[in-house]
C-alpha cells in the first residue's frame, strides 16, 4: 500500500511539473507569427485603407534610411566637403581616391545605399501590389497610390543611378520577392525611371481630389493628387536635364511648382523629428565639433565664393579651430543643416529655377539665352549678388548656372553630378598628390554581377 | 487513512528497532596512498548492503559501524582506484588500507547523456572531463569558461576582450555553424543554463554598426559567467554530434554538462577561502614619440602648438597609464558547508566577489548563494534539489570599434603624448583637440552598469520502480527552470564633450532584459543483466524546452539636468524584442555491455521547434557506438598495458536557425508622427529545417600499469549538411540578407591527451599532462557565390572572413595586387596594379598544445602551472590602423617593416619608408598588414601552494581538517608576435565564424593573487 502510493505520487508530481513546465502542452508546438513585427503576408492578406496607410508611411520614412551616406559620397567626391571621421579611413581615403585606392564594391559607402534604395523600390512594388489587388479599394484611391508609389519608385532608382552611373543599375522584379532582375546600361536605366514618372502622371490624374492616405509633413503643399503630380514633373524636369532631354525638360517643368516670384526653398523635404522612434537629421553636426567626428566644408568653396554671397555664411561656419585629417584641412564647419531636426530637400524651387535656366540655355532658342539668365538672376539677387550679364554668351551662360548650382544646392548632392554631366570632373580639386576623382561607383559587391 | 499511516509508522519504527538489534561491530582504520603513503582525507568508505557511509578525518583515519560478523566495503576517493575490502569482525580495529592513484581516471563515471552515466574505462567517446581540483587548483579567473583554457583538448577557448566579468567564446572541434550559435549547450544541475550574450544599447552612442558593419559591437556577456566557479564539482565536455546525439537539435555545438556540489553525510564540515589580488594590463603597445614636424604633419597648425607647448614644460604623458594603469584590487570570499545524515544532506555555499579593472570605474561583483539537497524519500525514491541565486554587476567601460570616436579604445587611438586632457584643479575637463570625446572625462564621468539577478533551480529525482538481481526498472525525471532579469543601464551625462555638442545632450541608455528557461526529461531506464557477463541498458525518455525572453532597449536624448531616469528627458526610443522557442523530443537508447570488454550502444532522438519552418516535423538524430577493452580479452597478455580499448561513435546532432529566420516583416517606422511600416534587411524563409552535424569519432585509450602513463587519442571527422546560411542576397530583390538550409562544410582533426607521472615518491610527486590538438575546416559544397560573414569584418579592402567552396570556413580575403604568371606585378592596360580580393589568411588556428604540471614535493607543497600554446591562426588588427591613420602609433616612425616587393610595387613605395606610410599607402591596395598571425604561448595559470601540517596547527590546539595558503597568477606572461594588446579579440562578440577582429579593445590583463583556504 505505501508502495503503491509513492509510486502514485510520484508520477502525479512528475505529471504534473510536466504539465505545467510545457503550458499543458505537451507535445504540440504552436506555428506562433512573428512577436516582433508585422509580417509581409498579413498585409498582403488585407490590403484594406489602413494597411496602405502604414506602407506609405513606412515607405516616406524609409527614403530617409542612411540618406548620411548618399550625402557624403556626393559631397566628398564632388570636393564639396570633407567629413573627418577618425575611426572610418575610408572616408578620406578610398572616397577622395587616394593614392590607388579604388571604390569597393563590398565596403558601406558602395552597398549601404544601393540596398536602400531597392529596399524602398521593393516598399513601392508592395505598395503597387496591395493596390492593385485590393478589393476594399476605389479606383481613384488605388489610383493615388500607384502614383505616389510608381514616383517614389523612380527617384529611388534615379538615386541608385546616380551614384553608379556608367556602371548602371538593376531592375527590380516588381511582383516576386525571391526573383533577381535584369542589368540595365545607364540609358536603359534613365529610360525606366523616366517611363515610370511618366505613367504615374495618369495614375494621378485619375486619383481624385485627395489622398485618402497621409503624407508626412515634408509633402505639406504637395499631398494632394494635383500636389503630388508636381513634384513628379519636379522630378521628371530633372531627369530629362540628366539625358539632356531639353524639350522634355520645359514641359515637364511647367507641370512642376516651379515659382520665380516664390521661395526658392519651396519643395518637398525629408522630415527629421526626435520623436520616439524617428530619426534626427543624419547630416547635422555641430559646425565647430572636435575632430574625431568633424563635418566640414571643402576650403574651395569659400575661397572660390563670390564677394557678398550671403549663402556662405548660411551655409558654412568659421570654426575655433583648423580640423584636420588624413593630411587635408579646412577651416570651416557644415552649416547646411542647422539642427538635428531641419528638414533635408528632395527637390525644391531653386533647383527647378537654374534646371529652367540650363534647358533653356541648352536649347538657345530666341530669347532662350534672356530668359535663362534671368532665372540664374532670381537665385543670385536672393543671395544678394547683383545681376549676372553674359552678354549673350551661352558658355558663360551655362558656366554661371553650374556655379549657382554649386553655392544654391551646396551639399544637397548635386556637384559631383553636375560636373560630370558637363564632364569637367578634372576641374574638381585635388587636395593631395595622388587623389582622383571618381566617375562612377560599382555595383554592390553582393549583385554578383 | 490515518490510522494506516500510523500503523505504518510503528512497523517502520519496529523495523528500525531489529535492524538496531542485529549483531553489529565497528571497523576503524587508516587509508593511504599505496605509493606515497600519504594520509587521503576525505575517502569514502562505504557499505552498499546497509547503506552506511563514512569518509576519513583529517588524519585519514575512519570508524564505521558494521553488521553481521563480516562485511565488504567500498573504499573510494576521487583521482583514485576504488577497492572492495572485506573486514572481519575480529580484526576490524587499526586497518591500514591502500589505494593506488588512477592516472587515466579510468574508474571516473562520466555523465555522458541525460540519464546515464559511464565508466571512463568504458566509454566509447572522447569526453573530457574537468574536476574541481583541475579548474582552480592552479589560478583562479572570473568565469569558468576562462578558468577551461588548456584543460580541454579540441576546444578554442577565446576571450572577446579584457573587460572584466566575461564575455568567452567556446568552440568545440572547429566550426560548427556559420550562422547559428557555435557554442556549446550547458547544462547545470539538469538545467538547460542560458548563455545568451544580450547586447547592452551602447550602438546608440557609439554608432558601431553604423558604417562599415551593420552588425552590433557592443561586447556583451555571454551569460555563463554568472555560474560560480567555486561551486563546481565536475565538468563534462562532450566536444561533437558523436558524444551529444542524445542531446538532439541543440547540441551541434557540443555539450557542457556541469555538477555542482552536493553534500555529504557526516557532521558540517566547513571550508572558507578568501583571495586578494591585484589585476594589471599584459601589454601596452606604446605610442609615438613625436618631434613637432611630425606633430604639425599629423595634427595640423595646432599639433606644433600643443606639442610646443609639451615639450616647454617637458609634459609627456602617457596615455595608457592614464587610462589603462589601475592596479585593480581582486577580492573574493567564498564559505561553503556540507553535512548530512544517511537520508538527507546539504550544501550550502555563498561567495562574494568584487573585483576592479585595470580601467578606473570598471570592474565585476558577484554574490552568489547556493543550495543542494538530496534526501532519500525511501529506498526507491530519492530527490535532488538544486538551488542556485546569483547577483552580478559588471562594468565593461566603452571599447570596440565606433563611428563617432568616442569610445575609450577609439579615443585612445587620436591621443599623442602631448596633449593633456586631464582636469584642471576644479574637476574641469578640457576638450579632446583631436578627437570628439576626452576619454579620461567619459571614464570618469559616464556611467555604466550591468546588473543580473539570476534564479536557477533544478528538481532530478529517480524511482526505482523494480529491482531485483537481473532487472532494475527506474524513473527519472528532471526538471529545470532558470530566470534571470539583466539591466544594463549607460548614463552619459550632457557635459560629456560629445554630449555637449550634440543636438540632444545627454543620454541614458537602458536595456532591461527578462529570460526564462525552462526544461523537463521523464526518462525509463532499464537494467537488465541475463548473466553475469552481459549488462543490457535501455532508456526512453521525452524532453522539453521552452525559452522566453523579452528585451527591451530604451534610449532616452536631451537629459534634464543630472536626472538618470528615462522619463527626465525630452526624446525617447524605444525597442521591444521578444524571443521564443519550444522544442519537443524523445529518445530511445540501448546499451550493450558484455564483460567490461564490448560496450555497444545505439540510440534515436527526435525533435521538433518552432523554429522550423514545419513546427510539426520531428527530425531524427541517430547514433551508435562501440568499445572493446582489448585488454580485458582473456588473450591480453601484456602485462605492463594494463588498459588498452579501442573505440569508435557516430552521432548526429542539429541547430536550429536563429530566431525570425523565418518570417519576412515590416518594422514599426515613424516619420514626423506618421507611423508606418518598413521592410526588414531580412527575407524570410518558410522550410527552413535544422542543420545537421555528422561526426565519426576514432581512437584508443592505452595506461601503463605502473601507473606511470596513460595516452587518449581520438580522430574525428564531422560533416555539417544542410548548413543553415545566412546569404547576402541580391540588394535589387529589396533584401540583404536571407537564411537558408544549403550546402556542406566538414570540420576534421586529432586530439591527443597524454598524462604523466614521472616521480611518484613520498616526497616528491609529479603529474604532467600534455594535450595536443588540430582541426581542419573546409567548405565543401556552397550552391551559392562565396559570401562575406556578416559580423566577420568590415569589408574586403580591410580584410573580412569570407566562405567559399572548397576553402576553409575561416579563411580570411581582403585586397591585394594581382601577380601575373611570373609571380610579379600583374598591370591593367593603362600600367595599373590590378586589385583581387584574395585569401590572406586563416582565423583557425595549426595546433594549440597545453602543458600542465603539478608538482608536490615535501607532501606541503604544491606546484601547479598551464602553459598553452596556439600555433598560428589569424587576426584582422585594425587597431594598429586607427593609431596609423591618427599618426600615433609606437613604430609610426620605424622602418622595420617588411611588405612583399610586388605590393610595395603596387602602392608606388621603394621600401624604404617608414612602418606607417607604408600600411597607409597599402590602404585600398591591399589588406594583407592588417591580416596578422596571433599566434602565442601564454602562461595561463600557476599556482604556488602549502598545506600548513595540521599537527602544526593542533599546537595551537587549532582543530581543522585543512588549511592551506598560496600565491597564484594567472596569464602571468604571454609571448607572441601579434602586434595589438591581445591575441586574443573579438570586436563582434562571440560569432561562429569572424573572430579575432581587433578594433580598439579593452586590453586584456594579468591577475596576482593570495589565497588562504580552511576546511573545518
Amino acid at each position: 500500500m505505501k508502495r503503491f502510493k509513492i509510486t502514485t505520487l510520484f508520477v502525479l508530481f512528475t505529471c504534473s511539473m510536466l504539465l505545467w513546465s510545457t503550458g499543458c502542452d505537451i507535445l504540440n508546438v504552436d506555428d506562433r507569427p512573428d512577436p516582433n513585427n508585422t509580417e509581409l503576408s498579413a498585409v498582403l492578406a488585407n490590403p484594406n485603407q489602413a494597411n496602405l496607410n502604414t506602407l506609405v508611411g513606412g515607405l516616406t520614412s524609409g527614403l530617409r534610411t542612411d540618406i548620411s551616406l548618399w550625402y557624403i559620397n556626393h559631397g566628398m567626391i564632388g570636393r564639396e566637403m570633407y567629413r573627418f571621421l577618425s575611426a572610418e579611413p575610408r572616408n578620406t581615403g578610398d572616397l577622395l581616391g587616394k593614392a590607388n585606392a579604388q571604390l569597393d564594391p563590398g565596403s558601406f559607402y558602395t552597398t549601404r545605399p544601393w540596398s536602400t534604395y531597392y529596399a524602398n523600390i521593393r516598399m513601392s512594388n508592395i505598395l503597387i501590389q496591395a493596390a492593385t489587388s485590393s478589393q476594399t479599394l476605389s479606383s481613384e484611391d488605388a489610383n493615388g497610390v500607384l502614383g505616389v508609389a510608381k514616383t517614389l519608385k523612380a527617384y529611388q532608382y534615379l538615386l541608385a543611378l546616380n551614384l553608379t552611373n556608367e556602371n548602371g543599375i538593376r531592375q527590380q522584379v516588381s511582383d516576386d520577392i525571391n526573383a533577381v532582375g535584369d542589368p540595365l546600361s545607364k540609358e536603359q536605366g534613365f529610360d525606366l525611371i523616366a517611363g515610370l514618372l511618366d505613367e504615374a502622371v495618369a495614375d494621378l490624374n485619375n486619383a481624385g481630389n485627395t489622398f485618402f492616405f497621409t503624407l508626412p509633413s515634408g509633402f505639406t503643399g504637395f499631398d494632394t493628387p494635383a500636389g503630388f503630380l508636381q513634384f513628379n514633373r519636379a522630378l521628371r524636369a530633372r531627369v530629362a536635364a540628366y539625358m539632356e532631354d531639353w524639350p522634355t525638360a520645359l514641359t515637364a517643368l511647367e507641370g512642376s511648382f516651379l515659382d520665380e516670384t516664390g521661395s526658392l526653398g519651396t519643395g518637398v523635404y525629408h522630415d527629421f523629428t526626435t520623436n520616439p522612434n524617428d530619426q534626427v537629421n543624419p547630416v547635422f553636426a555641430d559646425p565647430d565639433a572636435g575632430s574625431g567626428d568633424s563635418w566640414v566644408a571643402h576650403p574651395s568653396f569659400v575661397t572660390d565664393a563670390e564677394a557678398g554671397d550671403t549663402r556662405i555664411d548660411e551655409k558654412v561656419q568659421l570654426r575655433s579651430s583648423t580640423a584636420s585629417l588624413d593630411g587635408l584641412t579646412s577651416d570651416y564647419g557644415l552649416a547646411v543643416y542647422d539642427s538635428q531636426t531641419a528638414p533635408i530637400p528632395i527637390i525644391r524651387n531653386a533647383e527647378l529655377l537654374l534646371l529652367r535656366a540650363e534647358a533653356l540655355a541648352q536649347r538657345n532658342g530666341a530669347g532662350d539665352l534672356d530668359d535663362a539668365e534671368a532665372d540664374i538672376n532670381v537665385v543670385r539677387n536672393a543671395a544678394g549678388l547683383g545681376n549676372f550679364n553674359s552678354g549673350g554668351d551661352q558658355a558663360a551662360i551655362i558656366d554661371e548656372m553650374l556655379n549657382q548650382r554649386r553655392y544654391e544646392l551646396y551639399f544637397e548632392g548635386h556637384r559631383w553630378v553636375d560636373m560630370r554631366r558637363y564632364n569637367r570632373l578634372d576641374q574638381l580639386p585635388l587636395d593631395r598628390d595622388g587623389d582622383n576623382v571618381w566617375v562612377s561607383f560599382p555595383i554592390s559587391e553582393a549583385e554578383n554581377l | 487513512m490515518k490510522s494506516r499511516y500510523k500503523l505504518f509508522f510503528m512497523l517502520g519504527i519496529c523495523l528500525l528497532l531489529t535492524q538496531m538489534t542485529y549483531a553489529q561491530f565497528t571497523a576503524t582504520g587508516t587509508i593511504f596512498d599505496a605509493s606515497t603513503g600519504d594520509l587521503l582525507v576525505g575517502a569514502n568508505v562505504f557499505h552498499p548492503e546497509t547503506s552506511q557511509g563514512t569518509t576519513t578525518d583529517a588524519n585519514g583515519k575512519f570508524s564505521i559501524e558494521l553488521p553481521g560478523q563480516s562485511a565488504t566495503v567500498r573504499i573510494s576517493y576521487i583521482g583514485y582506484v576504488p577497492r572492495n575490502v572485506t573486514i572481519n569482525a575480529s580484526s576490524a580495529t587499526n586497518l591500514r588500507i591502500e589505494l593506488t592513484s588512477d592516472v587515466a581516471n579510468l574508474e571516473e563515471v562520466v555523465v555522458t547523456g541525460l540519464a546515464s552515466t559511464v565508466k571512463r574505462s568504458n566509454l566509447a567517446n572522447s569526453v573530457s572531463s574537468v574536476s574541481a581540483d583541475q579548474l582552480l587548483g592552479g589560478s583562479p579567473t572570473q568565469t569558468i569558461s576562462s578558468n577551461l583554457y588548456g584543460k580541454v583538448t579540441g576546444a578554442e577557448i577565446s576571450a572577446n576582450s579584457g573587460a572584466p566579468g566575461g564575455g568567452i567564446s567556446i568552440r568545440l572541434r572547429g566550426v560548427t555553424s556559420i550562422n547559428g550559435s557555435s557554442q556549446p549547450l550547458y547544462i547545470v544541475d539538469g538545467v538547460y543554463y542560458n548563455n545568451d550574450a544580450i547586447e547592452t544599447g551602447s550602438n546608440a552612442v557609439t554608432a558601431a554598426a553604423a558604417a562599415g558593419s551593420t552588425t552590433k559591437q557592443e561586447n556583451p556577456v555571454n551569460r555563463i559567467a554568472d555560474l560560480n566557479p567555486e561551486d563546481i564539482e565536475s565538468i563534462e565536455i562532450l566536444k561533437g554530434a558523436s558524444a551529444a546525439a542524445i542531446y538532439g537539435q541543440r547540441a551541434s555545438g557540443g555539450v557542457v554538462i556541469i555538477q555542482t556540489k552536493r553534500g555529504t553525510p557526516g557532521t558540517p564540515q566547513f571550508s572558507l577561502s578568501q583571495r586578494v589580488g591585484v589585476t594589471t594590463i599584459s601589454n601596452k603597445i606604446g605610442t609615438r614619440d613625436f618631434d613637432a614636424d611630425e606633430a604639425e604633419a599629423a595634427f595640423g597648425p595646432n599639433g606644433r602648438t600643443l606639442y610646443e607647448e609639451a615639450a616647454a614644460a617637458n609634459r609627456f604623458i602617457d596615455y595608457e597609464e592614464q587610462l589603462y594603469g589601475q592596479e585593480g584590487l581582486l577580492a573574493k570570499t567564498s564559505l561553503s558547508t556540507s553535512f548530512g545524515n544517511e537520508n538527507t544532506s546539504l550544501f550550502i555555499s555563498g561567495s562574494l566577489q568584487d573585483d576592479e579593472g585595470i580601467v578606473e570605474n570598471t570592474g565585476y561583483e558577484r554574490q552568489s548563494i547556493r543550495a543542494n539537497l538530496d534526501h532519500q524519500f525511501s529506498p526507491k525514491l530519492n530527490v535532488a534539489l538544486s538551488s542556485n541565486y546569483v547577483h552580478s554587476d559588471a562594468s565593461r567601460g566603452l571599447f570596440n570599434n565606433d563611428n563617432t570616436g568616442n569610445t575609450f579604445g577609439v579615443a585612445m587611438t587620436a591621443t599623442p603624448n602631448f596633449i593633456d586632457l586631464r582636469p584642471d584643479a576644479s574637476g574641469n575637463y578640457p576638450d579632446h583637440p583631436f578627437n570628439s570625446s576626452n576619454q579620461l572625462q567619459t571614464r570618469d564621468l559616464f556611467s555604466d552598469s550591468e546588473k543580473v539577478d539570476r534564479v536557477t533551480t533544478s528538481v532530478q529525482a529517480n524511482y526505482n520502480i523494480l529491482q531485483n538481481p537481473s532487472n532494475f526498472l527506474r524513473l527519472r525525471f528532471v526538471g529545470g527552470i532558470d530566470f534571470y532579469s539583466q539591466n544594463n543601464k549607460l548614463i552619459f551625462p550632457s557635459e560629456l564633450q560629445f554630449e555637449r555638442i550634440s543636438g540632444s545632450p545627454g543620454t541614458l541608455i537602458e536595456t532591461a532584459t527578462d529570460n526564462l528557461n525552462t526544461n523537463t526529461s521523464t526518462i525509463l531506464i532499464h537494467t537488465f543483466i541475463p548473466s553475469n557477463n552481459v549488462t543490457l541498458t535501455s532508456q526512453a525518455g521525452y524532453t522539453s524546452f521552452n525559452n522566453d525572453q523579452n528585451s527591451i532597449l530604451s534610449i532616452a536624448n536631451n537629459v534634464l539636468g543630472t536626472q538618470t531616469n528615462l522619463d527626465q528627458a525630452i526624446e525617447l526610443n524605444v525597442d521591444q524584442t521578444r524571443v521564443f522557442q519550444r522544442d519537443r523530443g524523445f529518445f530511445l537508447q540501448e546499451e550493450v555491455n558484455l564483460r567490461d570488454t564490448y560496450i555497444i550502444t545505439a540510440g534515436i532522438r527526435a525533435d521538433k521547434s518552432d523554429r522550423n519552418g514545419d513546427v510539426d516535423k520531428f527530425y531524427f538524430y541517430p547514433k551508435a557506438s562501440v568499445a572493446w577493452n582489448m585488454s580485458n580479452e582473456n588473450f591480453w597478455g601484456i602485462d605492463e598495458i594494463s588498459n588498452l580499448k579501442l573505440r569508435a561513435a557516430f552521432g548526429q546532432t542539429g541547430n536550429l536557425s536563429t530566431f525570425g529566420a523565418k518570417f519576412t516583416s515590416l518594422q514599426p517606422s515613424n516619420i514626423a508622427g506618421l507611423g508606418g511600416v518598413l521592410l526588414t534587411s531580412t527575407r524570410g524563409v518558410e522550410d527552413l529545417k535544422p542543420e545537421r552535424q555528422t561526426e565519426i569519432e576514432a581512437g584508443f585509450d592505452a595506461s601503463l600499469r605502473s601507473g606511470f602513463a596513460s595516452l587518449e587519442v581520438t580522430a574525428y571527422h564531422k560533416e555539417i549538411q544542410d548548413m543553415l546560411l545566412q546569404r547576402e542576397l541580391e540588394p535589387s530583390t529589396g533584401f540583404d540578407f536571407e537564411s537558408f538550409n544549403a550546402g556542406s562544410m566538414w570540420n576534421r582533426g586529432v586530439e591527443v591527451g597524454l598524462n604523466l607521472k614521472p616521480l611518484n615518491t613520498r616526497r616528491f610527486q609529479w603529474t604532467s599532462s600534455i594535450n595536443f590538438w588540430k582541426n581542419w575546416s573546409k567548405v565543401t559544397d556552397l550552391p551559392v557565390p562565396a559570401f562575406d560573414v556578416s559580423g566577420g569584418g568590415f569589408g574586403t579592402s580591410l580584410g573580412i572572413y569570407r566562405i567559399e567552396e572548397g576553402e576553409s570556413a575561416t579563411q580570411i580575403v581582403g585586397s591585394d595586387p594581382q601577380l601575373d604568371d611570373n609571380g610579379s606585378l600583374a598591370l591593367d592596360p593603362n600600367g595599373n596594379p590590378i586589385i583581387i580580393t584574395k585569401k590572406l589568411g586563416d582565423g583557425e588556428a595549426d595546433f594549440q598544445m597545453s602543458l600542465s604540471n603539478n608538482l608536490r614535493l615535501f607532501r606541503n607543497l604544491n606546484l601547479n602551472f598551464i602553459l598553452h600554446w596556439k600555433q598560428g591562426g589569424d587576426n584582422i588588427n585594425l587597431t594598429q590602423l586607427l593609431y596609423d591613420l591618427n599618426g600615433t602609433t609606437a613604430d609610426y616612425d620605424d622602418t622595420d617593416l617588411d611588405i612583399a616587393d610586388f605590393r610595395l610595387q603596387a602602392a608606388g613605395l621603394t621600401g624604404d619608408e617608414t612602418n606607417a606610410q607604408k600600411r597607409l599607402s597599402l590602404l585600398g591596395i591591399s589588406a594583407n598588414h592588417f591580416v596578422q598571425d596571433a599566434s602565442y604561448l601564454r602562461m595561463r595559470e600557476i599556482g604556488l601552494y602549502y598545506d600548513v601540517p595540521l599537527d602544526f596547527l593542533a599546537d595551537f590546539g587549532v582543530g581543522m581538517r585543512k588549511v592551506r595558503v598560496g600565491a597564484s597568477a594567472t596569464n602571468l606572461f604571454t609571448i607572441t608576435p601579434y602586434d595589438s594588446y591581445d591575441p586574443e579579440v573579438s570586436n563582434f562578440g562571440n560569432q561562429p565564424i569572424g573572430r579575432g577582429v581587433d578594433v580598439s579593445p579593452f586590453p586584456a590583463s594579468k591577475q596576482f593573487y593570495l589565497h588562504l583556504n580552511i576546511d573545518f
